[in-house]
Formats: C-alpha cells, sequence, structure tokens
C-alpha cells in the first residue's frame, strides 16, 4: 500500500464509473466519486472536476441515463444510473482492463492476479 | 443511497453550473466536517476540483449537442412508440386513419403522375425546354374571331428558317398511322416525320447510329429512317445490327441509320415508332405538290430562340417573315395573320388540349379529396385526444412539457400518414396504369412510379400527417386541468366546436366534386345522345390502302388518272361483294367522304346571287352507292332515298342535309328544287341536281361540328372521285366481333391492298369524347370517394356524441323523455351539420362553376338538376350516416348508463 495516492491511468475513470453506479444504482457526480474514494481507501486520486466531462461522455453514448433530483441536504442535483448498455459496457471494461492486467502480469508475474 | 424525489431539469445552459457546484458545496460541507473553516474549505475544495471554467464549458458543449440530438430523436422515437401503441391499442382507429389517408393520399398520386406528364416536364430529351417555341398562326376569322392553328405549309416554314432571332427552327408532321411492311404480315404503326433539324434542335443524342443528315432530308434523296427505342426492342429484339437494314413503311423502302433513345418522342407527347426525314418521306408518299404550295397546309414547326432573345422580339420577327412570304396570296390571306410562339410544354400554353386541361382541375380536386381525408383524420384524433385527456393530463402533470407532447403527438399522426403513403403507393400504381391507357393512351408514359411521384406522395403524406396531427394535438393538450386528472371517464367533457365545423367543411367539400362529377356526366351523357346521324354503335368503318401505282392518281392538284380511279374502286366493289354475306353484316355501302372527311364544293341556286357561309364551312358533298343512307341510318326527313334506278342513265339527283333545306330553301318545299355543285355552269360534269330528299344532320368531322349544309349524290351518276372508304351495318351489338371476322379477309383481299383499317365505329368517334369521359370517371371516383369519407366523418361525429352523452341520455330516459325525441334530436344533429355543408357547397360550386363551363359539353355549369340531386343525395347519406347513433341513443339503458364510468 502506498503512501501517496494513485493517479487514475488514462481510461480508468469510466470503468470506475460505471462500477460504482452498478454497486450502488443511483447517484449524483459527488456521490460516485465518494463511493469510489471510501472503497478504494482514498487510494486512487480523481482530478475531482475530470469526473463530469467523462460523466456526460458516457451519457451521450447513452451508458447512463439521468435525471434531476434534489439531494438528502436539500441541493438541487444531477443523478445517474446505468442503462442497459451502459451494463454491456461495463463488462467489455472489465474484460478489457482485464486482458491488460493479464499482459502486464506475463512480464511482471508479481502483478498477478 | 435513497431515491431522491424526481425534478424538473433546469434549463439548458444552467444545467453544467448547478452540477458543478452541486458537486462543490459538497465537497465544502465534508472538509467542513473534517474540520476545516469554511473559507478555507471553499478554498481547498475549487483547488480538488481544478478549473470549474474549463470544465463547465466542455460540459456546456457536449450538452448542448446532446439535447438537441436527444430532444429530435426521443421526440421521433415517442411519436414511433406512439403510433405503434395507437396500431396496437386500437387497430379498427389506426386502420381508418392509414386508409382514409391512403385514399386521399393515394388519389393525389395518381393524378400527379398524369399532371406531371402534360404540365410539369418537358418531353423527354429536351435540353433547355424554355427557349424552345411552338409556332402559331393567329388568323382573324369571319366566323370565329380569332383562329388559331399550329398547322402550315412548307412553304411558310421556309420562311422563318431565315429569321436571326430563331437558333434553329425544325419542322414535323404526325405521328401517323402508317403501314409497315406488306401483305398479310402488315402492321400499323406511329410514322414521325420529321425535320433533320428536329434532333438538333431539342439536343437529343441516339442511342445507336445516328440521326438523318440535311443531305438526307431533301427530295429524291436516299430514304433513311431512324427507329424509337421502343419500337427497335418491340419489333427487332433490340438487335444492334439493325443498322443498314431497310423497312417498308407506307409502301416505301427506308433504310435504318439510327436509334433514338428510350421515351423520346419529339416535342409532342404521342409514342412515335419510325422517324422518317420530313421532306424525303414527304416527296415520296405525297409527290411535290405540298413543296411550294401555300394551300397545302400539313405541318408543323418549333424554334429555338437565339440566346438572350426575348420571346415577343422573336415573334414580331417571325410575323414580319410571315406576312412577307404571304405577300403573293394577299387576296386569299388575311394580311394580318400574327405569329405566336407558345410554349413547348402545350398543356402551359394557350392552345392547351382538353385533356389536360381537365388533368389540371382533376389534380386540383385530387387535393380538395385530401383536405377532406385530412378533416376527417383530424376529426378522429380530436375524438381519440378526448379520450386520452386523462393521459395527457398525468403526463403533463409529471413535467413533460406541453411543446414535447404536442410535437409527440404529431410525430405520431406523421408516421400513420406516412403509412398512408405507402397505401397510397398502391392505388397509385393500379389508378395511374388505369387512367393512362383508358383515358390517355396518345401520351407516353414511363413505366412504373417514377422517383419524382414516389417523392412527391411522401412529402404530401408528411404534410397531410403534420396539417391533419397539430390541430388536434394542441387542442388536446390545452387546458389540461387537475380536474382531468380526478374526474374520471364521466367528467365533464367539454364538447369541441372544431369536429362539427370539420364536418360541415367535408361536406361541403363533397358538395363541390359531387357537383362536378354530375356535370361531367352529364356531358358525356349529352355527347352520347347526340344524334350523330349515323348508327354509330352499329357500324363499321372499312378503308383500303393501295398501292402506289392506285394512289398517285388522285392527288390534290394532279389530274385524277381514270385507270386508277377504276381500278381502286373495283377493289372496293370486290371488298364489298366479300363481306355482304358475311355473319351479322346487314348492308355495305361506300362513299368518296367518310367520317373525317371533307370534300367541299360551291354551289349555285337558280335565283340566288349568292348561297350564305355557315360556321361549319361547307357545302360538302358525298358521292355515295346505293343504299347508303339506309346502311349508316341516316334518315330521310323528306322525299326519297336514293336508289339503285338513280344511276348514269336518269336524271341526276340528290339528297340534301336538313340545314342546307333550311338554309337554302327555308320557306318552301325543297323537294324537286334544283342546284348546281362546281363551276356554274352547264357542263356534263356539272348537271343542275335536283333534291329528291332531306335528310337529318350528320355528323362530318366529330363531336362538336359547326353547322354545315351536305348533300348526297349517287356514285353512279358521277363517279369523278375514288372512294375512300366504306360502312358495314351490322347485327345490334355485333360490331367488334364483325370488325374482327372481316378484318383479315380484307387485308388479304388483294397484293394491290396494302392495308384494311378496320374499326367499329364507335372506336373512331370515342376518343372524341374522352376529355368528358377522363372528367366524368375522375370526378365521379373522388366525388364518391369524398362522399364516403364526409359520411364516415358525420357518422363518427354524432357515434361519439351519442358515446359521450350515455349518461345525459340514461338520464333523459329515466325521467321517461319519448325515444322519439331521442331520435330526433341526434338525427336532427346530423341533419343539421349536413345542412351547413350542403348549402355552404353549393355556394362554392355555383361561385366555381363558370370556370368549367369550356370543359363541359352542352351543360350549364348551374345545372339546376345536377345541383338538386346532389342535394338529395348528401341528405341521404346524411339520414344513413346519423341514423345508427341515433339508434343506439334510444337504446341506452339508464341504469346501466348511470352506473358506467
Amino acid at each position: 500500500v502506498a503512501d501517496t495516492p494513485l493517479l487514475v491511468v488514462q481510461g480508468t475513470l469510466e470503468l470506475l464509473v460505471l462500477k460504482a453506479l452498478s454497486a450502488i444504482g443511483q447517484a449524483h457526480g459527488f456521490g460516485i466519486l465518494d463511493f469510489i474514494r471510501k472503497v478504494t481507501d482514498e487510494q486512487l486520486l480523481i482530478e475531482e472536476g475530470a469526473l463530469y466531462p467523462a460523466l456526460h461522455r458516457m451519457e451521450e453514448r447513452g451508458w447512463l441515463a439521468s435525471y434531476w433530483g434534489v439531494s438528502e441536504k436539500g441541493r438541487r442535483a444531477k443523478y445517474y444510473a446505468l442503462t442497459r448498455s451502459g451494463e454491456k459496457a461495463l463488462a467489455r471494461e472489465v474484460s478489457r482492463w482485464t486482458a491488460y492486467v493479464d499482459a502486464v502480469a506475463r512480464i511482471a508475474p508479481e502483478v498477478g492476479r | 443511497m435513497s431515491d431522491p424525489t424526481r425534478h424538473l431539469p433546469p434549463k439548458l445552459q444552467d444545467a453544467a453550473r448547478i452540477e458543478v457546484e452541486h458537486h462543490l458545496a459538497e465537497l465544502v460541507d465534508r472538509l467542513i466536517h473534517e474540520g476545516m473553516d469554511p473559507a478555507a474549505a471553499r478554498r481547498e475544495a475549487e483547488r480538488r476540483f481544478g478549473s470549474p471554467q474549463r470544465y463547465r464549458s466542455a460540459l456546456e458543449r457536449t450538452a448542448r449537442r446532446r439535447m438537441l440530438r436527444a430532444s429530435l430523436g426521443t421526440m421521433f422515437l415517442d411519436g414511433f412508440g406512439g403510433a405503434v401503441r395507437t396500431v396496437r391499442r386500437s387497430p379498427a382507429f389506426a386502420a381508418a386513419v392509414i386508409l382514409t389517408l391512403g385514399l386521399g393520399i393515394g388519389a393525389n398520386a395518381t393524378m400527379f403522375g398524369i399532371v406531371d406528364r402534360l404540365l410539369l416536364r418537358p418531353p423527354e430529351h429536351v435540353r433547355d425546354h424554355e427557349r424552345v417555341m411552338r409556332i402559331l398562326v393567329k388568323r382573324p376569322s369571319l366566323r370565329r374571331g380569332i383562329t388559331r392553328s399550329a398547322t402550315m405549309t412548307f412553304p411558310d416554314y421556309q420562311d422563318f428558317r431565315s429569321q436571326q432571332t430563331f437558333h434553329a427552327v425544325a419542322g414535323y408532321n404526325g405521328p401517323s398511322q402508317q403501314t409497315f411492311g406488306r401483305g398479310a404480315g402488315a402492321t400499323r404503326i406511329q410514322v414521325m416525320q420529321a425535320t433533320n433539324t428536329l434532333f438538333s434542335l431539342l439536343g437529343v443524342a441516339p442511342t445507336l447510329g445516328r440521326f438523318y443528315g440535311a443531305d438526307e432530308d431533301r427530295i429524291g434523296a436516299p430514304a433513311t429512317a431512324v427507329l424509337s427505342t421502343e419500337f427497335w426492342r418491340r419489333s427487332f429484339g433490340a438487335d444492334p445490327d439493325v443498322l443498314g437494314r431497310v423497312i417498308e413503311v407506307a409502301g416505301d423502302a427506308y433504310r435504318i441509320v439510327g436509334v433514338a433513345p428510350a421515351g423520346f418522342t419529339g416535342v409532342d407527347l404521342a409514342p412515335v415508332d419510325v422517324w422518317l426525314p420530313l421532306v424525303t418521306s414527304q416527296g415520296m408518299i405525297a409527290g411535290t405538290e405540298w413543296h411550294d404550295s401555300r394551300g397545302y397546309y400539313w405541318m408543323k414547326a418549333v424554334a429555338r430562340l437565339t440566346d438572350g432573345v426575348s420571346t415577343e422580339a422573336a415573334a414580331s420577327e417571325a410575323t414580319a417573315l410571315h406576312r412577307a412570304g404571304r405577300l403573293g396570296d394577299r387576296y386569299s390571306y388575311p394580311p394580318d395573320a400574327d405569329i405566336e410562339l407558345d410554349p413547348l410544354i402545350l398543356a402551359r400554353g394557350p392552345a392547351a388540349p382538353p385533356e389536360s386541361r381537365v388533368a389540371r382541375w382533376l389534380g386540383g380536386v385530387s387535393l380538395i379529396v385530401l383536405l377532406i381525408a385530412c378533416a376527417n383524420v383530424a376529426n378522429l384524433l380530436l375524438a381519440s385526444g378526448a379520450r386520452r385527456r386523462r393521459e395527457v393530463a398525468v403526463r403533463l402533470a409529471l413535467g413533460v412539457t406541453r411543446g414535447r407532447l404536442v410535437a409527440q403527438m404529431v410525430v405520431e399522426s406523421v408516421l400513420l400518414a406516412l403509412a398512408g403513403g405507402g397505401v397510397a403507393l398502391l392505388i397509385a400504381a393500379a389508378g395511374g396504369r388505369l387512367v393512362r391507357t383508358v383515358f390517355l393512351p396518345g401520351v407516353a408514359f414511363r413505366d412504373g412510379l417514377g422517383g419524382r411521384a414516389v417523392g412527391f406522395t411522401l412529402v404530401i403524406a408528411g404534410l397531410a400527417g403534420f396539417v391533419a396531427g397539430l390541430g388536434p394535438a394542441i387542442q388536446g393538450t390545452r387546458d389540461a386541468l387537475a380536474s382531468d386528472l380526478t374526474a374520471g371517464s364521466r367528467g365533464s367533457m367539454r364538447r369541441s366546436r372544431a369536429r362539427p365545423l370539420l364536418t360541415i367543411l367535408q361536406a361541403s367539400l363533397s358538395v363541390v366534386l359531387l357537383v362536378g362529377a354530375g356535370l361531367f356526366v352529364r356531358s358525356v351523357a349529352r355527347v352520347r345522345a347526340l344524334d350523330l346521324g349515323l348508327d354509330v354503335d352499329r357500324l363499321v368503318f372499312v378503308g383500303l390502302e393501295f398501292e402506289k401505282a392506285l394512289t398517285f392518281g388522285w392527288e390534290p392538284g394532279l389530274p385524277p388518272d381514270p385507270s386508277a380511279i377504276q381500278l381502286r374502286n373495283d377493289l372496293y366493289g370486290e371488298a364489298m361483294r366479300r363481306v355482304q354475306g358475311a355473319p351479322g353484316v346487314l348492308s355495305v355501302a361506300a362513299t368518296v367522304a367518310p367520317f373525317g372527311w371533307a370534300l367541299g364544293s360551291s354551289v349555285t341556286v337558280p335565283g340566288m346571287d349568292s348561297i350564305p357561309q355557315l360556321a361549319g364551312g361547307g357545302p360538302y358533298y358525298q358521292d355515295v352507292t346505293s343504299g347508303y343512307a339506309r346502311t349508316v341510318g341516316l334518315h330521310v326527313l323528306r322525299g326519297r332515298d336514293l336508289t339503285d334506278a338513280d344511276d348514269a342513265g336518269s336524271d341526276p339527283v340528290a339528297l340534301i342535309s336538313e340545314t342546307m333545306a333550311r338554309t337554302l330553301w327555308p320557306d318552301a318545299d325543297p323537294v324537286g328544287r334544283t342546284f348546281q355543285a362546281g363551276s356554274p355552269s352547264g357542263s356534263a360534269l356539272n348537271p343542275p341536281w335536283t333534291v329528291v330528299g332531306v335528310v337529318e344532320d350528320a355528323v362530318r368531322d366529330g363531336i362538336g361540328d359547326e353547322p354545315f349544309m351536305a348533300f348526297y349524290r349517287p356514285y353512279a351518276q358521277r363517279a369523278t372521285r375514288p372512294l375512300q372508304g366504306m360502312y358495314l351495318r351490322t347485327e345490334p351489338g355485333r360490331a367488334e366481333e364483325v370488325a374482327a371476322a372481316v378484318a383479315p379477309i380484307l387485308r388479304s383481299l388483294d397484293p394491290r391492298v396494302r392495308y384494311a383499317t378496320v374499326r367499329p365505329l364507335r372506336q373512331i368517334i370515342d376518343p372524341q369524347a374522352r376529355s368528358w369521359t377522363l372528367g366524368a370517371t375522375m370526378f365521379t371516383i373522388f366525388g364518391v370517394l369524398a362522399l364516403i369519407v364526409a359520411a364516415v366523418g358525420l357518422y363518427s361525429v354524432l357515434a361519439f356524441d351519442v358515446a359521450q352523452r350515455t349518461r345525459e341520455l340514461g338520464i333523459r330516459t329515466a325521467l321517461g323523455a319519448a325515444k322519439g325525441r331521442l331520435l330526433g334530436a341526434i338525427l336532427g344533429e346530423g341533419f343539421a351539420l349536413a345542412g351547413f355543408g350542403v348549402a355552404l357547397g353549393l355556394v362554392i360550386a355555383i361561385a366555381v362553376a363558370p370556370y368549367v363551363r369550356d370543359l363541359l359539353f352542352e351543360v350549364s355549369p348551374r345545372d339546376p338538376v345536377v345541383l338538386t340531386s346532389v342535394a338529395a343525395v348528401l341528405v341521404v347519406t346524411a339520414l344513413l350516416a346519423s341514423s345508427l347513433p341515433a339508434l343506439r341513443a334510444t337504446r341506452v339503458d339508464p341504469v346501466v348508463a348511470l352506473r358506467a364510468d
């Protein structure tokens, strides 16, 4: 376990968001980041502002659906949820990521699963 | 995380800002919770977030793009989903919408193919058609004011060839039927004679080989021919080796030099089989007199204007040239004749043929049918909108904007209309073919629908769906009150004012169409009932075409060759003997001037300086074989018929027509009077003819002949002109059968007979009534269509009304209202709507009527019989359409009605 948080590798952010939403169902942007932060023990450093372009990109692709609501604290917020094609995208991203890790593991077996 | 309450989305431009603000606020909260002071927490949050400005503009860009796409996409998807739901939930409703629009659009698609060909597009393969003009001569005429004629003489045409304002000029004649081949295998084909300049003037290129050149279009040149692609395919199997082969047309040999492109018909629309060089072929067919004669009218001409020259400038130069060319016969020719240049698209000019004028009206009428269909669909949609009020109110309460709901409903109706467009294409494919073959056989249409017609149909369908859907969508989403949510179906549904208005509109437009139909039907009836002086339905016309040696002797201007005439007449005699005893044939007679011919003669009467000129020209004569009047059904009104005893050895006698009797001897009995025909001399050729009988007027050139004088003489007494045709009188109803049976006999009569035309007279005359039958048939179809649609509309309004008022009717029944009262109330409502419609429709019909006057035949455009019978039809239809809902109203069970929700 490293002392300084890791910068998120390019292209991983989408996987993280999809996975988070598949776990919690629906959430606003802050909720999604909060979930990732808690689950990873704050080991991943995500530039918070970068989350939103990613969310909107995924929504545009049809992976996410959104609606506006009011948060627990009474603030107006935009909520996101996975769509059917978002679920498929998640499966694709996971297998891509697994393939990547496998490939790295062949050179550096200590990376392992 | 709990499910938050849903909210309306903020405005597009605020969304990204609000989203980012929310994130920062949450982050600040957490940092404060972790022990930071508020100001520091804010700074830290902004640092962690990164540049909000940067993200925000990126976010807004994607957001805007996405919203646009999403709103269009969901609108379409929602509409599509709505359409599918409608089809599933109420298939009858969807079918009614699709069928109604399908019929309305189908009528338009059918007419579009025809209007497009006649009115919108130039003939095929004409480059830059606006610069190509038809040359017409306008001559002042004593009888009709001004006559406008495209037919001219060859020298007239030659005058225009030196014209500066014409880039090129071309002459043509036809298409005319000519015999192709010879003997039993001979057929008739459509031959167009055209100068070699026509092809380059129009800008057409051959499919195969070449067109004939200038050196091949002069008298005595080697005869060449160009085939049309259609004829080349049909008769030569599209054989590329056809070039150089020799074909026989009208008894002459022509060498094929090329094939014209598919669809090419020159400047007119009639199909052409073979193109012949005008001058060369006319020299072979008719000698040379026409070449220099300004009395031999036979050809037409077109010109392409020089670049930059106006039509007016070209017309005035043409007029000057024409008058100069006619200086030589200033005594017989009006010196103030004008040249008029008309558009190539004939239907757009003043010389538009009646079929195209009728077609233009029918195009407008089909739009009315569509309008009625749209009104009906709007009506149906309004009714269903009233039923869907609760659903709409719910969705509005859920935050769907009204604009979006309207858009979605309009998309839904457009999609249903497009389905109707599919139906329309089927109708147009079948209907178009029928109309073309039955009413416009003289126009070369391309096969199939064509991209333009399909495009037109879909555009019209989309528009129709939009027009029919928009109003009801707006109405359906208006004033959706909370009460609609709670009231249930028994709630206070306001009765729409739009629906009765639509019904009145439909009824009135149906009246207009039916009046149009009635006027055309009456015209056709008048045409049919015309006393043509010939028993059209019982006669078969026979015309023999002889080989060349027998045709030249009697050409105009050439001295008659008695031996050739004798030979021809012998062959006619032989033909008459052959068919005399054929089954179904009652009698046979021949004449020198059958239907369509005009042999004029000057007539002098003892004691009269000159005889009056009648509008129809003449007097015309016929020299006829014995029994002619009896054979053709010409009734002898006074005196006696010609008999076999009136022969070369007896006194010269004649029958005169009713008009001639009335004109020459208005106050006296013409029988026994004498007149002279031809030059007034007492020579053997011009004896005084004694009138022995008066016969009814007979048609000479067709329906609408102006009055003319006619007389008939025994052929046996004056055999100076060759016989030109004969009539077979058949047993009733057997004309076609007899024609088919005797045709082969006559065609193999003698090698000197190249071809025999054998046709029931009805077939020759009917095409003249085509514009009226076209109008009658199509107006009737469209009118009945409109009536049915309007009746369905009326029915649905009343039925819906009854369904809406079930509770009220139940209460009234429970309170003891008489069934008759209820019945009367609903019927009265139906009659009121129909009555307003009829009144409005009659007003429109009477206002529009004068514009169709020219298209009718001896029928007033405000014919009272038509107007009253249409009104009666509408009233009866309204009665039928109202009776079902009215009966239903009387059967409302009060108990059921009151419980029903």
